[in-house]
C-alpha cells in the first residue's frame, strides 16, 4: 500500500462524528435522520431554506485519478476516497443529500454535468473563465502546482518558464496547465530556442508513466499529486519546484440552477465555519495554505 | 507476479467483466436487430429504403465509436433521451455494429447460389418463405466466422465505454492504476482477462460451426450419447406402414436408356397429334417481346402448347430459349405480350396491374408450373428427400408424413431411393438432375418446363436423365416444354419442335418432320452442325 494513504489518526471531531454515525446507523430503523448529530449547527437552517435537495441522492462526476483528492480506495476498490470526496459528503450532509459517483475522463467532467448526467462536479477542477462558460463554480481551494521531473532533473527545468523550451511536457487533456505551457512558445522563439511540446493523456497515471518511460520530461500538476507520484517512485521521480498558479479549485454546478449553487456555497461556508475543511486538509496530508473562503465564479 | 495474481483475482476487476459483457451483449443484440433491418432495407426493391440504409451505413461506419459513445451519453439528453451509462454505451455500440453486421448479413444472403433462389421461386415460394427456408439457413452457416470476429471486436470495443463512466474492465483498470501506481501488474491482469473472454468467444464459434456442419455425421449424436437418458438406437427398421425400400435395387445409373419408343410408327404419331389438337390449351404465349437495352431477346413470340403435348425448343445459344421458359412461369418480366397458363394471365391482376412478388409466387404454386434448370439448382443444405418433401410442406401445406411418402415415391421413380439422405454435393450431376426433376413434379404441375436439363452433365450421365424425362412424357402424359440440344431425344420424345433464332420462332412443326427435312436454311444449318446427333432417315 502506498505510504500516502496511511494518514495520521483521525481528529477528535472526525472520530466523534464516526461514532455518531455508527450509533445512528444502529438505530436508523427506529428513528430520525442520521445527519442530525454530526452536521454543523447552521445546517438545519440551510435545510429549511433550501429544502429541494433534502433526502435526495445526487450524482457527483469525478475523474478518480488523483490520489489524495479522488481515487478509488486501494483497500476497497468499490469506494472512492480523498479530500474532495469527504468535502462533498460534508456539504451533502449539511444540505441533507447523499452522493453517488460517476467516473469520467477529466475532459468529460463538465460535459457530463451540462448534459444532466451528473448534478455536481467536485473533482479538483480549476475554476477558469473559460470553463465558467460551461458551469458555475464555487471555489474552495488555492492552487499550487508541482513540476514533476525524472530523478536528477536532467533537463534542468525550473518552472513554467523558458526552461521548458524544447522539453516535452505530459499533460491531461483539458488541464489548465496546457495553455500555460503553450503560451511559452513565443518566449522560447524570442530566445531562439525550440518550442516545448505537449503530450496529451487521459489521466495522471498515464502522464506519470510518460515520464517513467522517458517519453516526457515533465508533468506540471497539482503539487499534492506530484508529491504522491514522487513518494510512489522515489528512485525515478522528483519534484523540481512548486509554483503558484493564478486559479482556484472549484465545485462545478449547472449554470441554470443558481439556487443550487447558492445552497452549495452556503453549506460550504458552514462546513468551513465548523473547522471541517481544515481538518480534512490535515487528514489528507494537504498543505493548509490551500484553504480558501468560497467565492462564486459565474460568467454569462 | 504476486501483484499480478492479486489483481487477476481482485473482485473489483473481476466484477468489471460483467459490465464489459453487458455492454457487449447490448451492442451485439441491438446491432443484430438494427443490422437485420438495415440489410433488409438495402436488399429491398424500394430504392428510398435502400438509400436511407446506405446513408446510415456511411455515417455510422465512418465515424469513430468513441464519438458515438459520447454523443449517445451527452448529446441525447439534450433532446430528452437520457439513458443510463450502460444503456448509452450499448446503444452506441449497437448503432456502430449495425452497419458491419448488415454487410455480413447482406454478403451471406448474396452468397447463396442465385440458382437456388430461382428454383425456390419456380416452386412457388414467397420471398419470406425463401428467406426462411432456403437463404437464411445457408447464409447463417457462412456467416458464423464473420460473426465470431464481430463479437470479439465488439468485446474489445466495449472498453471505449470507459469514457462515459461505464465501470467496465478498462475503466476499473485505469482507476486502480491511478490509485495504486501498480500500472503494469494491473494492465497485464486486465489484458489476460480480455484474452480469456475472447478465447471463450472463439470456442463458442468453433462449437457452433461444428454443430452446423452439414457433413458432420448426425447419428449417433455425439452430445446426446453422454446424456443419462440416452439409449443406443435399435437396428433401424422400416417405417411402419411403408413398404420396405428394396436395398437390392439396381445401383445408381441403373436406368437404362432405351430407344424403343423411338420406333413409334408414323401412323401412331399422326394419331397422337390429332388427339392433342383436341386437348385444352395449357400454355398460350402471344406476341411476347423482351429486350435488354434495346437488344431484343424475344422479338414477338407466339406459342400454343396443348395439354399432354411435349414441345422441344431448339436453337443456338442466345436464341431466347431460356428466356422464353423463364417468362412462361414469370421468373423474368417482359416488355410486351401476354402469357397464359391454364387460361390464366400470369403476373397480372384481373385489372391488368402487375402482381407483387408474393402474389406471383402464390400464383405459380396454384397454376402449377414446374421447372427444371440446367444447373439443377438443388437446395444445398437439404438432403435429396428434403429437397422434394420440403417445398410440398412449405408451399402446398402437405403434412410431414404425406410429403415424405410422396418424396420417397418420386425418388424411387427416378431410381434414387437409396440416396434419399444424401446432400446434393454428394450426388453426381445426373443424380442431382433426377432429384431436381422429382422436386419439380412433386406438386403435380400442369406444365413442366425443362431448361437444357442435360447440358451441364458429363456425356455418360446424360442418358439417365433423358430416360426419366422420357418416362414422364410417355407414362404420365405430362405437358412439357424442353429446351435442348439433344436432337435424337427431341425426335423420340417431342410431339413438336419449335426452332428459335434471334428471339423469333423461325420454324415449327411435327418433331420428326422438322428434324429430318427442315425448310428454313438456318434450321438446316443448325441441324447440320449438330450432325452427329441428328436422327437419320425415317423410323420404321
Amino acid at each position: 500500500m502506498p505510504e500516502w494513504f496511511s494518514t495520521e489518526t483521525p481528529t477528535r471531531r472526525t472520530s466523534s462524528m464516526l461514532a455518531g454515525l455508527l450509533g445512528a446507523l444502529l438505530i436508523a430503523g427506529i428513528c430520525a435522520p442520521i445527519s442530525a448529530s454530526a452536521a454543523p449547527a447552521g445546517c438545519a437552517a440551510l435545510q429549511a431554506k433550501y429544502p429541494a435537495w433534502k433526502g435526495k441522492t445526487l450524482v457527483n462526476a469525478i475523474n478518480p485519478h488523483t490520489p489524495g483528492y479522488e481515487a478509488i480506495d486501494p483497500k476497497d476498490p468499490d469506494k472512492y476516497v480523498g479530500f474532495d470526496i469527504d468535502l462533498g459528503e460534508q456539504i451533502g450532509e449539511c444540505l441533507g443529500f447523499k452522493l453517488t459517483y460517476k467516473a469520467v475522463t477529466f475532459a468529460a467532467l463538465l460535459t457530463t454535468l451540462s448534459s444532466g448526467q451528473a448534478d455536481i462536479v467536485i473533482s479538483d477542477i480549476y475554476a477558469t473563465e473559460e470553463r465558467a462558460k460551461a458551469a458555475d463554480f464555487v471555489t474552495y481551494s488555492k492552487v499550487f502546482d508541482g513540476v514533476l521531473v525524472a530523478k536528477g532533473n536532467p533537463k534542468k527545468i525550473t518552472g513554467i518558464n523558458t526552461s521548458l523550451c524544447g522539453a516535452a511536457a505530459a499533460e491531461n487533456t483539458g488541464y489548465v496547465e496546457v495553455p500555460l505551457v503553450q503560451d511559452l512558445a513565443p518566449k522560447c522563439k524570442a530566445e531562439g530556442k525550440p518550442e516545448p511540446t505537449i503530450q496529451l493523456y487521459d489521466n495522471n497515471a498515464n502522464c506519470i508513466q510518460a515520464i517513467l518511460a522517458g517519453r516526457a520530461d515533465t508533468y506540471v500538476n497539482d503539487v499534492n499529486t506530484v508529491d504522491q507520484a514522487v513518494k510512489a517512485n522515489p528512485d525515478k521521480l522528483e519534484k523540481a519546484i512548486a509554483v503558484t498558479i493564478p486559479y482556484s479549485v472549484g465545485i462545478a454546478v449547472p449554470k441554470d440552477k443558481p439556487e443550487f449553487r447558492d445552497a452549495i456555497m452556503a453549506a460550504l461556508v458552514e462546513v468551513q465555519k465548523a473547522g471541517i475543511h481544515k481538518e480534512l486538509l490535515k487528514k489528507w496530508d494537504l498543505d493548509p495554505n490551500n484553504f480558501k473562503e468560497p467565492d462564486i465564479l459565474s460568467v454569462k | 507476479m504476486s501483484l499480478f495474481l492479486h489483481y487477476l483475482s481482485l473482485p473489483y476487476l473481476v466484477s468489471g467483466i460483467w459490465f464489459t459483457i453487458e455492454v457487449t451483449a447490448l451492442g451485439l443484440a441491438g446491432g443484430l436487430i438494427l443490422g437485420l433491418v438495415l440489410a433488409a432495407m438495402q436488399l429491398s426493391r424500394f430504392w428510398l429504403l435502400a438509400a436511407f440504409a446506405r446513408g446510415y451505413t456511411v455515417i455510422f461506419r465512418g465515424t469513430p465509436l468513441i464519438l458515438q459513445m459520447v454523443f449517445a451519453y451527452d448529446a441525447l439528453p439534450q433532446v430528452g433521451l437520457k439513458l443510463s451509462a450502460i444503456g448509452a454505451a450499448g446503444l452506441a455500440l449497437a448503432a456502430n455494429e449495425a452497419p458491419f453486421i448488415a454487410e455480413m448479413l447482406r454478403a451471406g444472403v448474396l452468397g447463396v447460389d442465385r440458382g437456388q433462389v430461382l428454383a425456390g421461386q419456380a416452386l412457388g415460394m414467397t420471398p419470406s418463405l425463401l428467406m426462411r427456408r432456403i437463404i437464411a439457413p445457408q447464409a447463417i452457416r457462412t456467416m458464423i466466422p464473420a460473426f465470431g470476429n464481430e463479437t470479439v471486436s465488439a468485446l474489445k470495443n466495449s472498453s471505449l465505454a470507459s469514457v462515459i463512466s461505464v465501470q467496465e474492465l478498462t475503466l476499473r483498470s485505469t482507476q486502480l492504476a491511478s490509485s495504486t501506481f501498480d500500472f503494469f501488474s494491473i494492465f497485464f491482469a486486465s489484458g489476460l482477462i480480455y484474452l480469456l473472454l475472447t478465447t471463450g468467444v472463439s470456442l463458442v464459434q468453433l462449437v457452433v460451426e461444428r454443430a452446423l456442419d452439414l457433413d458432420r455425421p448426425t447419428t449417433p449424436n455425439r452430445f446426446a450419447r453422454w446424456l443419462p437418458w440416452y439409449r443406443a438406437p435399435l437396428v433401424v427398421g422400416p417405417v411402419v406402414g411403408e413398404p420396405v425400400v428394396a436395398t437390392d435395387e439396381p445401383p445408381d445409373n441403373g436406368i437404362p436408356y432405351t430407344a424403343k419408343d423411338a420406333k413409334v410408327s408414323r401412323a401412331d404419331r399422326t394419331k397422337r397429334s390429332v388427339t392433342l389438337t383436341r386437348n385444352n390449351i395449357a400454355v398460350e404465349v402471344n406476341g411476347l417481346y423482351k429486350a435488354y437495352t434495346n437488344q431484343p431477346v424475344l422479338a414477338g413470340v407466339d406459342l400454343t402448347v396443348r395439354m399432354g403435348e411435349v414441345v422441344a425448343l431448339l436453337g443456338p445459344s442466345g436464341s431466347g430459349k431460356s428466356t422464353l421458359l423463364r417468362c412462361i412461369n414469370h421468373l423474368e418480366g417482359w416488355d410486351a405480350g401476354t402469357v397464359k397458363v391454364g387460361g390464366r394471365r400470369m403476373g397480372f391482376r384481373e385489372d391488368g396491374k402487375p402482381l407483387s412478388p408474393r402474389a406471383i409466387a402464390e400464383e405459380r404454386a396454384s397454376v402449377g408450373v414446374g421447372m427444371v434448370f440446367q444447373q439443377f439448382n438443388l437446395f444445398g443444405h437439404l438432403t435429396a428427400l428434403e429437397n422434394v418433401a420440403g417445398p410440398l410442406r412449405w408451399v402446398h401445406g402437405v403434412s410431414r408424413g404425406d410429403a415424405e411418402r410422396r418424396a420417397r415415391e418420386l425418388l424411387e421413380r427416378v431410381g434414387l431411393s437409396h440416396r434419399a439422405d444424401a446432400l446434393p454435393r454428394h450426388l453426381s450431376g445426373g443424380q442431382q438432375q433426377r432429384v431436381a426433376i422429382a422436386r419439380a413434379i412433386a406438386p403435380n404441375p400442369s406444365v413442366l418446363l425443362l431448361d437444357e436439363p442435360t447440358s451441364a452433365l458429363d456425356p455418360e450421365l446424360v442418358n439417365e436423365v433423358l430416360e426419366v424425362i422420357r418416362r414422364l412424357a410417355v407414362e404420365d402424359g405430362l405437358t412439357m416444354i424442353i429446351s435442348t440440344h439433344q436432337l435424337r431425344f427431341a425426335d423420340e420424345v417431342a410431339d413438336r419442335v419449335v426452332f428459335l433464332s434471334g428471339g423469333s420462332i423461325i420454324e415449327e412443326g411435327p418433331a420428326h418432320e422438322v428434324l429430318t427435312s427442315p425448310r428454313n436454311p438456318i434450321t438446316a444449318r443448325f441441324l447440320r452442325v449438330m450432325e452427329a446427333d441428328k436422327p437419320t432417315g425415317a423410323p420404321a
